[in-house]
């Protein structure tokens, strides 16, 4: 369970990025967060593990039946809330020269004792329950290939099982899908879409058109602030009014930028 | 439990107990060559107060000796000499010899047999060798010193030449073939416009490589820095050797920097054209 | 006349004259190359035949340089990558990284041989300055190489295995090492080989081993003993390409992808 009350974020120079998001989350729900470039989407994403501080507002993660602000958190504390927060990342973020399974057990590296990783590493036990998110995610077979010999499809769902290993509370997943082909692209969106049973996935999408089909929910921001949230059977007038002025600005921006480059 | 996987690779304590082995392995020949080498940890503690004191008579370091002493100055001309001319000399035999050890340029297998297999003896031999026979030969001073970076220069650029010449892209060689061209021709025209930058570059490294040895051959006979440090330590004037060592690291890094800006500035003429 | 011409010719002048005063600053003369010639030929004579009957006494010295040169090569690839963690921009901080950095070039500008002069005056004759000094030695050119490695890893896969709630030396050694473990293996194993080469000139200055062999039979004129020397370096020098060669291919390809 996760709610996010009212979160703004201004640059150093004064700017309001996002100029107040809320929403809430809870298990069951795959939300698709939509927008133009520049709305807000990764910035929101970076707030809700923690990478990101917002200017003003508060995150509520619930964890172990407790409320904690990861606004608000630092430090340790902080690090033992995003042990709890899977997250799942464009780049795929591996140690390519490791084993998949290795790989999938890195995200547990938090939870374990400094003194035991340096000198004995993970144990069987672990390792059989990485096998496990692994088979989630239907690539078991790969467990003991480099991840550098793997697809980009194969990594991201190594990705993906590594943050469900986590046993997090909720799901994060920036962009999964952007460096992938469309067939891939689909295999991942359907591995994630039966992990929001049980917990919340929240997920930047840049395709409007996969994300209303994989989705129960679809949140769309723009300029900010949240101009959309509800199921994810978005209306083609929904998406001009999200996505409509983007091709302007792009023209724009290329006018600005073309001296400069 | 039971554990689904079964490849000792994947299990966590098989793999814990592979590298606890390999570890020990490695601990085991390092304690034991230190312990028949009489390398004992304890000497830095024991011993370590000798260093401390070394570097405290050592501190401050003498820099007037730059400047009050005159056999100094020669000595710095002697060393950037023996190096200048340990590069040109052998960069120009290196040279030389590329084209009969490379084999699209060489006029018979046998040169780049025997050319390929001088130089790689040639690169086994320790300088140490060549310069003491270099000082039997032709007496102690920087020509000795000047003469084993000659061939030293002519062992590890003439392969590296050698090398390049034979990366040299065969199409256009072919081309100027075709149209008639002597093999002589063919070289003048084609290859060596192909491969001057790499040649010149590399010279530039040469002389940073030769600079570093001339210091180190100083001691064994060939004059030059090496030797005013190596006398100042054995005369146990350390504040002199310190300056010098100062003076040594600072002309070394300059040189560096300064080869390594002519190599880039190179390199990349040769890329925009 | 063109300007790249005029130009041309000016270079060639300088060089020409930086020739001329380098070989009156090295007493270059041709005579005295002819002759150095007819009496290093003369005296290339007296080393031959090779005095094998002091092959025995050779034996414990070779396998001193190697021990020495092995050692090395240990402690320095341990400090060096020390070094390398903290000359690594993207886990060290600014200040740190700043003075490894001036460290390691400092270092690389030292020739070994003075490293060693100063040690054997602080510390006395034998293997231990020997091995202190060529430890010493590698931290400028191995640090570099393995922190330029490190800073190659990708930012985003550290971050991300941060963001899990890893600490600093759970990263270094879940992320860092697998990653450059190829360059770390093999730039050790090359470092290896120069160690092999540095010890034998080392030797010669009192860090023991067939180094001290040769100088000193050139010192005692025994010049048939010191060729056996020569050709026992030879076969050591050899040797340490060979093995250096054969654990990185064996290793590398064991690393490599499968």
């Amino acid at each position: 369970m996760i709610e996010v009350k009212n979160i703004t974020k201004s640059t150093k120079e004064g700017r309001q990025i996002l100029k107040g998001i809320s929403f809430k989350a809870k298990k069951g729900d795959f939300i698709g967060i939509l927008g133009p470039s520049g709305a807000g989407k990764t910035l929101t994403m970076r707030c809700l593990n923690g990478l990101t501080k917002p200017t003003t507002g508060e995150i509520l993660i619930t964890i172990d039946n407790q409320v904690h602000d990861i606004a608000k958190n630092k430090g340790k504390e902080l690090r033992q809330m995003r042990q709890k927060i899977g997250v799942v990342f464009q780049g795929f973020n591996l140690v390519k020269r490791l084993s998949v399974l290795e790989n999938v057990m890195i995200g547990k590296l938090g939870q374990i004792n400094q003194f035991r990783s340096l000198f004995k590493g993970f144990n069987n036990e672990e390792a059989q329950k990485a096998y496990e998110a692994l088979e989630k995610v239907k690539i078991e077979k790969l467990a003991k290939r480099k991840v550098a010999s793997l697809s980009g499809g194969e990594m991201q769902r190594v990705a993906i099982a590594r943050a469900i290993f986590q046993e997090p509370v909720i799901l994060l997943a920036d962009e999964p899908i952007a460096n992938l082909d469309p067939t891939n692209a689909k295999k991942i969106m359907k591995r994630l879409k039966p992990l929001s049973e049980e917990m919340p996935v929240i997920g930047v999408f840049h395709q409007p058109e996969i994300a209303s089909k994989y989705c129960n929910r679809i949140i769309a921001l723009k300029d900010g602030t949240v101009v959309y949230d509800g199921n994810s059977d978005i209306s083609e007038d929904l998406l001009m009014d999200i996505y409509g002025d983007e091709l302007q600005e792009i023209e724009n921006q290329a006018l600005v930028s073309a001296p400069l480059a | 439990m039971s554990l689904v996987i079964d490849h000792p690779y994947l299990i966590p304590s098989e793999r814990l107990k592979k590298r606890a082995f390999i570890f020990s392995v490695l601990a085991i020949i390092v304690i034991g060559l230190s312990i028949i080498l009489d390398l004992n940890p304890l000497l830095f503690f024991t011993d370590g107060h000798h260093l401390i004191n070394l570097l405290g008579e050592m501190v401050p370091p003498n820099v007037d000796i730059l400047w009050e002493k005159k056999s100094i100055f020669s000595s710095i001309l002697e060393t950037l000499a023996m190096a200048f001319l340990g590069t040109c000399f052998g960069g120009g035999i290196a040279l030389g010899i590329a084209f009969l050890a490379a084999t699209n340029t060489s006029p018979h297998p046998v040169f780049r047999f025997i050319f390929r297999g001088l130089m790689s003896i040639e690169r086994v031999i320790p300088k140490l060798v060549i310069i003491l026979v270099f000082v039997i030969a032709v007496g102690l001073g920087p020509f000795a010193g000047m003469l084993t970076l000659t061939i030293g220069t002519i062992g590890m650029f003439g392969k590296l030449f050698a090398d390049a010449i034979e990366e040299v892209d065969p199409e256009p060689v072919e081309a100027t073939y075709a149209t008639g061209a002597s093999k002589l021709q063919v070289i003048k025209y084609c290859i060596i416009p192909q491969v001057l930058p790499s040649f010149t570059a590399n010279l530039f490294y040469a002389f940073d490589v030769n600079l570093r040895s001339a210091i180190g051959l100083g001691i064994f006979g060939g004059g030059g820095i090496g030797f005013e440090i190596h006398m100042a330590m054995k005369m146990l004037r350390y504040k002199d050797a310190l300056a010098l060592i100062l003076f040594t690291i600072i002309l070394i890094s300059i040189f560096e920097k300064f080869s390594d800006y002519l190599r880039a500035q190179i390199l990349n003429e040769q890329t925009l054209k | 006349m063109k300007k790249t011409t005029i130009k041309r010719i000016a270079l060639l002048l300088v060089i020409a004259a930086l020739l001329y005063m380098s070989m009156l600053v090295c007493n270059v003369s041709l005579g005295a190359l002819s002759k150095g010639i007819v009496d290093g030929i003369a005296f290339l004579g007296e080393m031959f035949p090779p005095d094998f009957s002091a092959l025995p006494d050779m034996i414990y010295p070779a396998v001193e340089t190697i021990m020495i040169s092995f050692l090395a090569t240990f402690f320095g690839a341990l400090l060096s990558f020390f070094f390398a963690l903290a000359g690594a921009s993207n886990i060290s901080p600014m200040w740190l990284k700043s003075i490894s950095r001036f460290f390691m070039a400092t270092e690389r500008a030292l020739p070994e041989i003075i490293i060693i002069l100063l040690l054997v005056a602080a510390l006395g004759l034998g293997p231990f300055p020997g091995v202190i000094a060529l430890a010493i030695g590698c931290i400028g050119m191995l640090g570099r190489l393995f922190s330029d490695a490190i800073e190659e890893v990708n930012a985003k896969t550290i971050e991300s295995v941060q963001s899990a709630g890893a600490t600093k030396i759970q990263v270094i050694q879940y992320v860092i090492i697998p990653e450059i473990l190829p360059s770390l293996i093999s730039n050790t194993l090359f470092r290896f080989e120069v160690n092999t080469r540095l010890s034998v000139l080392l030797g010669a200055v009192g860090a023991g081993g067939i180094g001290y062999e040769i100088f000193y039979s050139f010192q005692l004129l025994e010049y048939e003993r010191a060729t056996t020397a020569i050709l026992v370096v030879l076969l050591l020098v050899f040797m340490s390409e060979r093995v250096s060669d054969y654990f990185r291919k064996k290793i590398l390809s064991n690393t490599k992808l499968k």
